[in-house]
Formats: C-alpha cells, sequence, structure tokens
C-alpha cells in the first residue's frame, strides 16, 4: 500500500493539471503541494506505526535473515510466474521509513518550487518507486521499480535543474540503464541455471543456500560471472570509482528535492541491491572478490575526498562527499564481519538522513545566494546564522563527529576493519582524519572569516542578504534532530541491523565473529 | 490454384475475416460511384437505372466514406481474428485444400495471431489516415471533391489490398501462395509509399523502395524457382520432409540463400535495409507505421515459416544449418541500425534505423531457435516455443509504440512536416498529452519497464538465455552457447539505443518551438484516438500482458 498509492496519486494528479494552460496550472500548485505533503506524512505516519508495533505488532529486532515481515503476495502475470510479492525485513524496513520520513522534509525544503502541480505529484512517484524497490521480494517487480525511479529522476533534472541539465540527465539515465540492462541478463541467465525456476528472491536464496551446500553451485565460473554482472548494476547506482563519474553531474544540476532523494535514498538502493542478490546468491563469489571490492572501496574513499579537496563547487563537493561515503559501505561489506555489514547497513541509514541535509543547505544557498561557489559564502555566519549554523552540522555530521549518527557507523567499521585487514586500516583513516580537518579549516575560513567588511558576496548583484525562510529552517531542525536522535540512541534501528546481519552471516555459512 | 473455385460453405466459414477484407474492398471501390445512372436498353428509349455513373448521390460523394469503410472492414476483420484466437483452444488447426488434396491455407492460432497483428495495424492507421489525407472544401458539383474522393478511394483500397496479401502470406502453406500474397501485399505498400508524390521526398522514397523491393522479390522468386527443380513441390510440408533427407545438397542450399534474401528486405535486415530510410522519411507517417510493424512481421512471418517448418533439423541432429550466418546477420542488423540511428537528425529515419535495430533482435531470437537442441537443452520443442512466442509477443505490441511513434510525428506533419528533430520541439508545451504519449512510446522502444517494449524484450532474452543455457548446470559461462553472447549484445544495443530515444523526449520537453510553431496543432480528432489507443495498448500490456502471453504459446505450440 505504500508503494501503490503515492504512485497512483501522482499519476491521478498529473493527469488532472495536465490539460491545463500553464497560468491556471499554476493556481493548482499550493492544492497539489499540500496534498503531496497530506499524504507523504500519512506514509511516514504509517511507517512509523508499523515500526513501533502499533500496526501488525512485529517484534522487529527478531527477523533472522530472509523472513519476511508484512508478507503479501498476488499473482501478477500468472503465464511467466511473475507475482506481486512485498515485504520487510530488518534490512529494507529502514531504508523505507527513511524514504518516508525524507520524503516530506524533501517536500517541506523545496516548498516554493516553480510548477509545484508538476514536481510534487513526481518527487510522490519517485518515492512510491523507491518504496517499491525496497519492499520487492519478486525480480521482476524489483527491476519494474530499480527502472522506475529514473523516470521522476530524469525529468525533475531535465525540467528543474541548472545550467546543464540536459547533459547531466541523459547521462544519469544512460549511465544507470546500462549498469540494469547487463544486471538483467545476469539475473535472466541466474534465473535459467536454477533447479527450479522462480523469480521469487526468498525461494532463490534458499535454493541457492541449498545447492551451494552441495558442493559449489553452477561452478564458481559460473557464479563469478554472474555475481560482476549483477554487482556491477549496483555498483554504477551506488556509485563507487570508477563508475561515479555521472553522480556530481546529476547532483549539480538537478533541483534541491531531488538531489535529497537521490543522495538520501537512491543511492542506498545500490548497496541494498548488492545485499538482498549477489551477497545474498552468490557468497562463494563474494570471498573470492572480497579483496577486490575492498580495494573499489578504498579508491572510491580516497578519490572521492581527493577531488572533494579540489572543489570551488559546494554541491560538487557534496556529491563527491557522498562518493567518499559510498566506498565506506564497500569497505563494510568487504570486511566479511557481521560488524561490518551492520556498520554498512548504518551508514546507508545514517548518510541517508546527513546527506540530505547538506543538500538542502545547498539548494537555501543557492536560492539565496544565487551561486555555489564556495567563494561567495564570506561571511555567512554573519550575514546569515541560521543557514551557517545547518551548513556546519551538516558538515560536522558528515566527517563523524561523536553523538552524530554518522560516526557510529564509522566507528563500526573501523573496528571491523581491523579484525580483517590489520594495519590497511590506516589508509581509510588517515583519509577520514586528513579530510575532516581539512573540511573544517575550510569551512572556518570561509564561513566565518572574510566577513569584516561585512560585504555581502558580488553575486547578489547588492541585494540585501537574506537568511533561509520557514519551511527551509523546519526542514533542516528536523534533519538535525534525527542525525543527533540516531547518533545518541542508534540501537533503534542498529539492532535489527546488527540482527539482520548476525543470521545472514550464519545462513550463508560466511563464519564471521 | 483451381481450388478456390471448389471452396465449400465450410471453408468460406473458415476464411470469414479473409472475405471481409474482400466484401469491403469492393465496397470501396463500388460505392463511392453510385450514382443516378441509367442504362438505355439497346434499340429502344427505355432507360433502366443500375446505379452506377450519372450524378453521385451526395452522401457516397463525401470524402470521408472511403476511409470510414476501411475503418469499419479493418475492424470487423480484426474483431473475428480477436475471437478466433480468444475461444479457440485447438493447436490444430483447419487446412484448406485444393481439389487435388494440396493444402493451400491453414488456420490455426499462429497464423490467426498474424493476421491480427496485420489488421491491427492497419486499423489503427486507418483510423489516423482519416485526418491525414488533405480533404477539399465540400461544394457538390466541384471537380475537387470528385477528385479527393478519388484520391481517398484509392488510399483505402491499397490499404485493404495490403491487408488482404498479408492475409494470405499468414494463412499460405505453400510457399507459391505465400509469395503471391507477399507481391500483393509489396505492391500496394510501394504505392502506398509513393502516395504523395507531389513531394519530392515522396517519389523518391517510392521508387527507391520499388526498386529494391523488387529486386530482392525477383531474387526471392528465381531461389523459388531453384527450390521446385529441387523437391519438385512448394508445399512446406514436403519441402521440409525432403530437407531432412537431402539438406546439404548446393542447390537447396543457393535456393535457401535466395528466399532468404527477398524475406530479409522486408524485415530491412542489414545489408537489406538501404531503402527503408529513404522509404519511412518520404511516406506519410500512418503507412511508414505499417511498414515498421505489419510489413515487417509479414518478413519474419516468412522466414519462421521457412526456416523454423523447413530447415530445422530434427530433434537429435543438433542446429541448424544457418545458425551461424543468422547470427552475424542479427549482429551486425542490430548494431549497425542502433549506431545509424544516433546520428540521424530527422525523426522519421530515426525510427527507421530503430526498427533496423528491432530487426535485429528478432534475428537474434530466431538464431537462438536455431541452436535449439544443442546438447544442455533438455526440453528442445519446449524452449522453441518460448523464442517463438517471445517474437509473436514482440510483434504484437511492436504495433502499438512503433505505429504510436510514427503516429505522432503524423500530427505534426499535419502541420508542416516532421523531417527534422527540430520539429518535435516544445512538444512538450503545446501539446502535453501527445508528449507524455511520445514518451510512453519512446522509452518502451529502448525497453523501460513497465512498458510493453519491456516486457517483449525480457521475453526474447529470457527465450535466448534458456537456450543458451540450457536447464543443466554450467561450470563456465563459456560453456552456454554462444547465443548467449548475442543477448549480452542486445542488452548492450538497448543502452547505446537509450540516447537516441531520451534525445526525442529532451528536445519535445525542453527546446524552444521553432519559430512560427507555437501554440496547440492542428485538430484531428481520430489520429489523437489512434494514439490514444497506442498509448493504451502499450501501457496495458506492459502491466498485464499474461493473457497475450497465453496466447502466443499457445500460436507457438501450433506452428510446430
Amino acid at each position: 500500500m505504500l508503494v501503490i498509492l503515492p504512485i497512483l496519486a501522482s499519476i491521478f494528479l498529473l493527469i488532472l493539471t495536465s490539460r491545463l494552460n500553464p497560468v491556471a496550472r499554476a493556481k493548482f500548485d499550493a492544492p497539489v503541494r499540500m496534498a503531496a505533503l497530506l499524504l507523504s506524512l500519512g506514509m511516514f505516519t504509517l511507517a512509523t506505526l508499523m515500526f513501533l508495533g502499533q500496526i501488525g505488532g512485529v517484534d522487529w529486532n527478531n527477523i533472522t535473515f530472509n523472513t519476511f515481515e508484512f508478507q503479501e503476495s498476488y499473482v501478477w502475470i500468472e503465464q511467466l510466474g511473475i507475482t506481486w510479492t512485498v515485504g520487510v525485513d530488518g534490512l529494507s524496513f529502514p531504508m523505507v521509513w527513511l524514504t518516508t520520513l525524507l520524503l516530506p522534509i524533501a517536500i517541506v525544503a523545496t516548498w516554493n518550487e516553480k510548477s509545484g502541480a508538476t514536481y510534487f505529484p513526481l518527487m510522490l512517484m519517485l518515492g512510491g518507486a523507491l518504496i517499491g524497490v525496497f519492499v520487492a521480494l519478486d525480480m521482476f517487480m524489483f527491476y519494474v521499480f530499480w527502472e522506475l525511479t529514473l523516470i521522476p529522476m530524469f525529468f525533475m533534472i531535465l525540467k528543474w535543474g541548472g545550467k546543464d541539465r540536459k547533459y547531466a540527465s541523459q547521462k544519469f539515465f544512460i549511465y544507470t540503464f546500462t549498469a540494469s540492462v547487463i544486471m538483467l541478463l545476469g539475473l535472466l541467465t541466474m534465473y535459467f541455471l536454477m533447479d527450479t525456476q522462480t523469480f521469487n528472491m526468498q525461494d532463490m536464496i534458499v535454493q541457492a543456500k541449498g545447492e551451494n551446500a552441495n558442493g559449489v553451485w553452477l561452478g564458481l565460473e559460473v557464479q563469478k560471472v554472474l555475481f560482476i554482472m549483477l554487482m556491477l548494476g549496483f555498483l554504477v547506482k551506488l556509485p563507487a570509482a570508477p563508475f561515479h563519474t555521472w553522480l556530481p553531474d546529476a547532483h549539480v544540476q538537478a533541483p534541491t528535492g531531488g538531489s535529497m532523494m537521490l543522495a538520501g535514498v537512491m543511492l542506498k538502493m545500490g548497496a541494498y541491491g548488492m545485499f538482498r542478490l549477489p551477497i545474498s546468491l552468490f557468497p562463494h563469489a563474494l570471498q573470492e572478490f572480497q579483496f577486490i571490492i575492498m580495494m573499489i572501496g578504498l579508491v572510491s574513499l580516497v578519490w572521492g575526498a581527493i577531488v572533494c579537496l579540489g572543489q570551488t563547487n559546494l554541491k560538487k563537493m557534496v556529491a563527491y562527499s557522498s562518493v567518499s561515503h559510498m566506498g565506506v559501505i564497500l569497505l563494510g561489506i568487504a570486511s566479511m564481519q557481521p560488524l561490518g555489514w551492520a556498520a554498512a547497513l548504518f551508514m546507508m541509514f545514517a548518510h541517508g538522513i546527513i546527506s540530505p541535509m547538506l543538500f538542502a543547505v545547498c539548494g537555501a544557498f543557492k536560492h539565496h545566494y544565487h551561486s555555489m561557489e564556495i567563494g561567495a559564502m564570506r561571511g555567512m555566519a554573519r550575514h546569515s546564522p541560521w543557514l551557517a549554523t545547518s551548513m556546519m552540522f551538516g558538515w560536522m555530521a558528515s566527517l563523524g563527529l561523536p553523538l552524530l549518527a554518522g560516526f557510529v557507523a564509522e566507528l563500526m567499521l573501523m573496528v571491523a576493519y581491523w579484525y580483517e585487514y590489520g594495519w590497511w586500516i590506516i589508509f581509510p583513516g588517515l583519509v577520514l582524519a586528513i579530510t575532516a580537518a581539512y573540511y573544517l579549516w575550510s569551512m572556518q575560513r570561509t564561513i566565518f572569516e572574510g566577513g569584516e567588511e561585512t560585504q555581502p558576496p558580488k553575486s547578489l548583484h547588492g541585494e540585501p542578504v537574506p537568511d533561509i525562510d520557514n519551511p527551509e529552517k523546519l526542514a533542516m531542525l528536523l534533519l538535525a534532530a534525527f542525525t543527533i536522535l540516531f547518533g545518541i540512541m542508534p540501537w533503534i534501528f542498529l539492532d535489527m541491523m546488527d540482527m539482520w546481519t548476525r543470521s545472514a552471516m550464519q545462513f550463508l555459512g560466511l563464519g564471521g565473529d | 490454384m483451381a481450388a478456390i473455385g471448389g471452396m465449400s460453405a465450410e471453408d468460406l466459414k473458415l476464411l470469414a475475416p479473409e472475405l471481409t477484407v474482400f466484401v469491403g474492398l469492393l465496397l470501396i471501390m463500388i460505392v463511392p460511384n453510385l450514382g443516378n445512372g441509367t442504362f438505355r436498353i439497346p434499340g429502344t428509349s427505355i432507360r433502366l437505372p443500375w446505379f452506377l455513373g450519372g450524378t453521385r448521390y451526395k452522401f457516397v460523394s463525401s470524402p470521408r466514406l472511403p476511409g470510414l469503410l476501411a475503418v469499419l472492414t479493418m475492424a470487423v476483420a480484426l474483431f473475428q481474428v480477436v475471437a478466433y484466437l480468444i475461444n479457440s483452444n485447438g493447436l490444430d488447426g483447419d487446412v484448406v485444400s485444393s481439389n487435388s488434396g494440396i493444402e493451400i491455407f491453414k488456420i490455426n492460432m499462429f497464423s490467426r495471431i498474424f493476421e491480427a497483428i496485420f489488421f491491427a495495424a492497419l486499423l489503427l492507421a486507418a483510423i489516423a489516415s482519416l485526418d491525414r489525407l488533405p480533404i477539399g472544401p465540400q461544394k457538390s458539383d466541384d471537380i475537387d471533391v470528385l477528385f479527393n474522393n478519388r484520391r481517398q478511394a484509392d488510399f483505402y483500397i491499397l490499404m485493404l489490398t495490403s491487408a488482404l496479401g498479408m492475409s494470405v502470406v499468414a494463412l499460405a502453406q505453400d510457399m507459391f501462395v505465400l509469395f503471391v500474397g507477399l507481391e500483393l501485399a509489396s505492391f500496394s505498400t510501394y504505392v502506398l509509399v509513393a502516395f504523395h508524390k507531389e513531394t519530392r521526398a515522396g517519389s523518391e522514397g517510392g521508387a527507391k523502395y520499388f526498386i529494391v523491393g523488387s529486386v530482392a522479390s525477383a531474387v526471392g522468386l528465381y531461389g523459388l524457382s531453384m527450390l521446385y527443380l529441387w523437391a519438385g513441390s512448394l508445399q512446406f510440408e514436403v519441402l521440409a520432409v525432403k530437407w531432412a533427407d537431402d539438406g546439404g545438397s548446393a542447390l537447396s542450399m543457393m535456393a535457401l540463400g535466395f528466399v532468404l534474401v527477398g524475406f530479409a528486405f522486408k524485415i530491412s535486415a542489414v545489408p537489406f535495409h538501404f531503402a527503408a530510410p529513404d522509404a519511412y522519411s518520404g511516406a506519410n507517417s500512418p503507412v511508414a507505421g505499417v511498414l515498421a510493424t505489419a510489413s515487417k512481421a509479414m518478413g519474419m512471418l516468412g522466414l519462421m515459416r521457412v526456416l523454423l517448418i523447413v530447415t530445422i533439423p530434427e530433434a537429435s541432429g543438433g542446429s541448424a544449418i544457418w545458425i551461424g550466418l543468422l547470427g552475424v546477420l542479427a549482429a551486425i542488423t542490430m548494431t549497425w541500425g542502433n549506431i545509424a540511428a544516433l546520428g540521424s537528425e530527422n525523426p522519421k529515419r530515426m525510427l527507421a534505423y530503430s526498427s533496423v535495430a528491432h530487426a535485429g533482435y528478432m534475428l537474434a531470437a530466431l538464431t537462438a531457435i536455431g541452436a535449439w537442441n544443442w546438447g544442455l537443452a533438455e526440453d528442445a520443442e519446449g524452449a522453441m516455443d518460448v523464442v517463438v512466442a517471445a517474437l509473436l509477443f514482440h510483434m504484437f505490441v511492436l504495433v502499438f509504440f512503433k505505429l504510436g511513434a510514427f503516429l505522432v510525428l503524423g500530427v505534426l506533419e499535419m502541420e508542416g512536416g516532421a523531417s527534422r528533430l527540430s520539429s518535435l520541439a516544445g512538444l512538450g508545451k503545446r501539446e502535453p498529452l501527445l508528449a507524455v504519449g511520445m514518451f510512453l512510446f519512446m522509452i518502451s522502444l529502448a525497453g523501460v519497464p513497465p512498458m510493453a517494449g519491456f516486457l517483449s524484450k525480457l521475453l526474447v532474452i529470457m527465450g535466448i538465455v534458456e537456450v543458451a543455457t540450457g536447464t543443466g548446470s554450467l561450470s563456465s559461462i563459456g560453456d552456454a552457447h554462444w547465443v548467449w553472447w548475442l543477448a549480452l549484445l542486445m542488452v548492450l544495443n538497448s543502452a547505446i539505443s537509450m540516447f537516441y530515444y531520451l534525445r526525442i523526449s529532451v528536445v519535445m520537453y525542453f527546446h524552444e518551438p521553432e519559430e512560427g510553431r507555437e501554440g496547440p496543432l492542428a485538430s484531428g480528432k481520430s489520429i489523437r484516438v489512434a494514439i490514444a489507443l497506442c498509448a493504451i495498448g502499450t501501457v496495458a500490456f506492459g502491466l498485464v500482458g499474461g493473457e497475450l502471453v497465453e496466447i502466443c504459446r499457445d500460436a507457438a505450440q501450433s506452428l510446430r
């Protein structure tokens, strides 16, 4: 229901307003926005009640690997054995909850977006498709929603984006589409290699486990090829170096709401997919590729950080820091420890709260200062204290300040990494430390200093310097509150992630501990 | 052929859809000529009214009449065919034979689903054409009315003759009958392509299409004569028996190659595709849409009959003899089509090249069938059914989104041309619904879920992969049959094709309209109805295509 409702509503709203001429449509902006907000708030309430056990009464911390709650299954295309099967577990529920959280916040943060009658329905469609990806337990359904997320995002970048939006939106679409068709071929090949052909992921995982137990299923060679094909689709989405180049372009050009959803949830689709399919299906291949994945993660981390240092464009900097963080997720996977996997999962979650905040800051900055150049920020703390505070808070959270959500994930990761790789820890450790220092230093220079003359930046063309408006303030406060909440009480979701990773490791026979 | 005279009432009943088309054809010829003309009995002054010629009745001189008649005819024929498909459980089918016992037509699910494809495409094109042809001012006594009326009548007569020819191809059990139907349909389409003879593009496209097409037909006929020389009969069944006996001989191989050329032109496979872009861009859009869907399905039908009935080896006999050649052809066709489409600035040429690429995908699927029992597949015939069903499904849904895309261009043509990419500029603002329709068609062509194009591409890839991997377990991917790599090439090609399909959307939503082409487009209700039908089909078969898949599977089984 969380999936279908927003998509149907968005189609309804789009059709409702598409017949009108532009002037008449502008009158619909406010009601449509309100409807979108109410609907997304409703979804958030539903998801929260599910979490609190008011609906369903689920004991979230006891869901083991490959068991699902709220499971529903209907026949979709009978002749092909395709079903509509949904369900959530410790892996997917935090992401579902995160999506429902970010959706209203993104709507509030971009409250005054132009052509709202089209924009907000697209937002809803995006949210619905994202949730669809996370809850789908049927391979076909999963792929359908996976691709469906591209369409609203493509239009959001294309219509509300920056100067190079054409290039960015096409690059975004083509990169991820190419990767996912390769993934599709991998999925289909695997489908035919199973003894009992099924699209149901749950059955597939059980079957793969069973056949793996009688010697190595399919032969390691085939497992490896399929593993690569599947991972390719997810690595591009994540994105990991060297497939990350679509991300900065897409982010810089995307509208704020789009960036928030893109960084907050869409990137996590990649990591989620890795856990759900290739890792659960081909644990032996994972062991084979463990070191390569670690290297890809390390390269993403270092590369993202280095490029980040050289950026003068604020949004690009945030985008590259996302690449860095996604590298951390790969490191977590490659650590092959339950702790590391849980760290990766929590990183997905924490980054999903922190990076939207940073993008909201970017959006507000662009909105009020008409520039993205870091140089234009001089003296921001004096002119716009709210914005400056939010930005500092966002960066600190992103760098892993203790008591904020990002710290928990990074700490767990370091421990797990140390177990597995020993002194290799120097690389991620040093990178994290150095970049943290550098950011803080540069922020300090640009935000606080240089404002003595109290000259507002040139990009304002002499207008008075504004601070952020109330909807933006609300969005940032909410995100900051959640960042602190999950920094102090990470166990809210960490427990179920931990349960999932432990049972997964055990189920897949990867040892750990 | 003498048998036609001796058809029983039973046979007539079986051929009801075809006879409907035939009756419609006669009606379009006769009705516009009805008038108060009289016939004087020689030697007397008695005049008998005989209703032909003279002053035409007001009703029959309406220029819209032929179009309406054609739409009605196609709709009735399509309804009959669809009713057969839904109600039929028989995989056996019924045979119409000549007096001497030679099978001429066979009516089963397989031939009927092709007829459904043909009739659906022609019906949609006919609906769209109601607005497309210039209709002069409605003054009586005006020679223009008559002229327009005549031209209208010509256009729809040609449409119906091509429908008749195609259905003969679908039903034929004899190579000769098949070729007669093929030529009937081809000649109609040659004229339809050149129908806008006043424009340079129209006559150029028509001439090129005719010359290349007739050469291909001639080569095909030559191959046919060699086949006859070799086997002494052109019956598919007889040929199949003879092939199992003496398949590898030089004569038969040469004959087969020549016959394939004739069909390869129809599906515009490389290297016989060169006339296609000119023909598509010269023809008016509904006709181009028919070429890309119905005419192409006709070529595929011929290929399937020849390759899958005649030359497929027995279940124990390894892979078919043409598999290597066809595989290379498929790979080149899909890649060439996509790369050429990347560089074309004319949307109709782009769609033509995309249609070449789609031909490549279909050839890849046929290649996979050729490998059907190469050792791993335990259920070779089942695997073949899966691929054939995928092909049928693909051709059926292609009607909706390919033709739909051409029809959107057709609306633009009514306003003043769709020969540049920039003609589409600003469509998102000018006509939001049309732009949404075009976007759906484009992503469906590219194969993005949840459109019908995705399901069809998925089915085709699934079919290829199933044949390639078999159901046993592989120890390395190199052990799979090499047609697996065709599937990989196909997904890579889908990714390439994304570029040019997306570019259309970008231009529609993003570029400012050309000078003098702002504001909503010329009205045209019926073409919009046709586009809406296409869009509904595109989405509906993508979401709930199960029934159609079932029908396609039954049809595929009835081929054997």
